[in-house]
């Protein structure tokens, strides 16, 4: 799971084709939206697995930025009719331009403090909305205008193009951390992430890597706000900012490996099909047995492969080709 | 005018009492665990739900039924340390702050799946009644919730300075290894330095059932003003936890009368904002702590 060069190339690429034709095998719209959903919620994954992965700070508050996309589109959508596309863009610049006061003021702070201030941050701007009566809806919300198959304007006929654009975010996202993880600046981030004081001790200028990685994670994941309230036609405060959001682009990235390229894409395949089949079985009408779960499942990781679960596969492989067959008394699953 | 700003000033104090429980117990465990626990408000819920049920069942007066949750509490914290939190100690800020996280995940979904979403009340004799001071008006249900608190607090404080235990308690948090060379057992004092933060957590949740409904999310109103009381009292201080609660109450209820019914949560959050922004350490820390 090194990356994308040699024979992790083909499986990326095996990866990419499967994919691309998975619509062509796909027809019901529940199958299609559990896709888009793990393809949007890997990519939030990716944006926040940026900082809070490489740099590890730990924010519990990118639903910020989900928000501030997802406000901004519609607002330039509904007041000016101005194409989401063009709105997706100035929502990401929206979030950048957010990001810097308030990164400005959390990263004056580590650890716990830095959490506990992002979902201050998150928080306050959803109160916010909801008093934006005027030019934001307030807490009713507004529906998006439903103008048939406009590709121009982000909305399609059908699920498929949801799917291919959502696809296309998380190939974007992934490249960029990509390109980053093997840069100085992704070597300056992990840096930052162990240790903070030792990294500036040896020049790094802790504070502006902290920066620039988060007005790329802020950017990103405006993008994902924007998509998510095109796709569902619907957009209000709590949906916009919701908590959720900032738990599960946290979640997904731990519980599939932080710090990796395709942690938050095993993270959230993973819980999402759990969540999936929980569904199948139970029905709906079960408030609570999904998070129950996520939340077990978070704790079994944190105790016991705090790396997340993304090594596991290649873990058993080299065990299996390196050495033989593991010896008995070893369990794969304990890190 | 005045009589408007004071009876939000009395309102504001009374709420804070119940604050102050929680983010007492918050502090307590970062001072001497040095963990941020997340989970704390689901405590205080699970504190109410305890009073409901006796109540609902038994028909036991929720200020009664303190003597049930507490010690509960205790127990579970105590069991919350040595099986849970005990493993993440020394490895880091990701696992410390997303194990406690997904506790109260965990905590409140049960809930959810046990008790439903409902909100459920519990009426008692004084729920309904209240004292009039002149122009203010000041219900019995908070005034006795604010009152035990206050002795709560008290005798807590009591403890941490005039007992071995407490002593030991406050050593281990200014310094663990020479606490430890001392001949201090840490794991005990954490053991019962959680135990305590969560028996005022239950304290918390007996107190507020005569006046307030317990749902499974109950525990993220608390939760989020215990956090900004203890960041603004300066983390691990449990006299600035106390008076940073209080204020918090005033402002946010200060916040309700002059802003907006759903404005209280802006004022607080501002107040935090700005606190990290001036002082990061909190209003009664130094710099290095």
């Amino acid at each position: 799971m090194r990356g994308l060069v040699s024979r992790g190339g083909f499986w990326v690429a095996v990866l990419a084709v499967a994919a691309l034709a998975l619509p062509l095998f796909v027809s019901s719209s529940f199958t299609f939206d559990i896709c888009i959903r793990v393809l949007l919620f890997a990519f939030v994954g990716v944006a926040w697995n940026l900082m809070g992965g490489y740099a590890k700070q730990l924010s519990l508050g990118h639903a910020a930025y989900f928000g501030l996309g997802a406000y901004t589109s519609t607002i330039l959508l509904i007041r000016f009719g101005v194409s989401p596309w063009i709105g997706m863009l100035a929502g990401g610049v929206v979030a950048m331009l957010a990001s810097l006061p308030i990164g400005a003021l959390c990263f004056r702070l580590r650890g716990p403090y830095f959490a506990i201030a992002t979902i201050a941050t998150a928080q306050v701007l959803m109160l916010l909305f909801l008093k934006f009566r005027d030019f934001a809806w307030g807490a009713e919300g507004t529906t998006m205008p439903n103008l048939g198959d406009a590709p121009l304007m982000m909305q399609f006929e059908g699920k498929a193009p949801y799917y291919y654009v959502v696809l296309a975010l998380l190939a974007i996202g992934l490249i960029i951390t990509y390109r980053i993880e093997r840069s100085w600046m992704g070597y300056y981030l992990v840096a930052v992430g162990e240790d903070e004081d030792a990294a500036e001790a040896i020049g790094v200028d802790a504070l502006r890597i902290k920066r620039n990685i988060y007005l790329i994670s802020a950017f990103l994941t405006a993008l994902a706000g924007t998509f998510y309230v095109q796709y569902i036609y619907f957009i209000d405060p709590n949906t916009a900012f919701s908590f959720n959001v900032s738990v599960e682009a946290a979640l997904v990235s731990i519980v599939g490996g932080i710090g990796t390229l395709w942690g938050p894409v095993v993270g959230t395949v993973l819980l999402e099909a759990t969540s999936a089949l929980l569904q199948s079985w139970l029905g709906g009408g079960h408030g609570g047995v999904q998070l129950t779960v996520y939340s077990l499942i978070l704790i079994a990781v944190i105790l016991c492969r705090p790396a997340g679960l993304i090594g596991l596969a290649t873990d058993i492989y080299a065990r299996v080709v390196r050495s033989g067959p593991p010896p008995a008394k070893e369990v794969p699953l304990d890190g | 005018m005045l009589a408007t700003v004071a009876q939000a000033v009395v309102n504001g104090l009374l709420i804070g009492g119940i604050y102050a429980l929680v983010s007492i117990g918050v502090t307590l465990i970062f001072g001497v665990v040095k963990i941020v626990n997340f989970a704390q408000g689901e405590f205080v819920m699970i504190g109410m739900y305890i009073s409901y049920f006796l109540a609902a069942s038994f028909d036991v007066d929720p200020l009664v039924s303190l003597v049930v949750s507490m010690p509960v509490l205790f127990v579970i914290g105590v069991l919350f340390q040595h099986f849970l939190i005990r493993r993440v100690l020394g490895l880091g800020d990701m696992p410390q702050i997303f194990l406690t996280f997904a506790i109260s995940l965990l905590l409140v979904n049960v809930a959810l799946l046990l008790f439903t979403a409902n909100y459920r009340t519990v009426q008692t004799p004084y729920s309904e009644t209240a004292i009039h001071l002149g122009a203010l008006y000041i219900p019995m249900a908070k005034l006795i919730a604010f009152a035990v608190a206050m002795a709560l607090s008290g005798v807590l404080w009591a403890f941490l300075h005039a007992t071995d235990l407490g002593k030991a308690m406050r050593a281990a948090a200014q310094n663990p290894d020479v606490a430890m060379l001392m001949g201090i057992n840490p794991d005990r004092v954490f053991c019962v330095a959680v135990g305590i933060a969560l028996a005022l957590a239950g304290a918390a949740g007996s107190l507020l059932m005569p006046f307030y409904p317990a749902y499974p999310l109950v525990g993220q109103v608390f939760v989020l003003m215990a956090f900004v009381a203890v960041v603004l009292g300066t983390l691990g201080n449990v006299t600035g936890a106390l008076i940073a609660s209080l204020m918090m109450g005033v402002a946010e209820s200060l916040g309700i009368q002059f802003v907006g019914a759903d404005s209280g949560l802006i004022v607080v959050f501002a107040m935090l904002l700005l606190t990290l922004a001036v002082r990061p350490n909190g209003l009664f820390g130094g710099w290095n702590r």
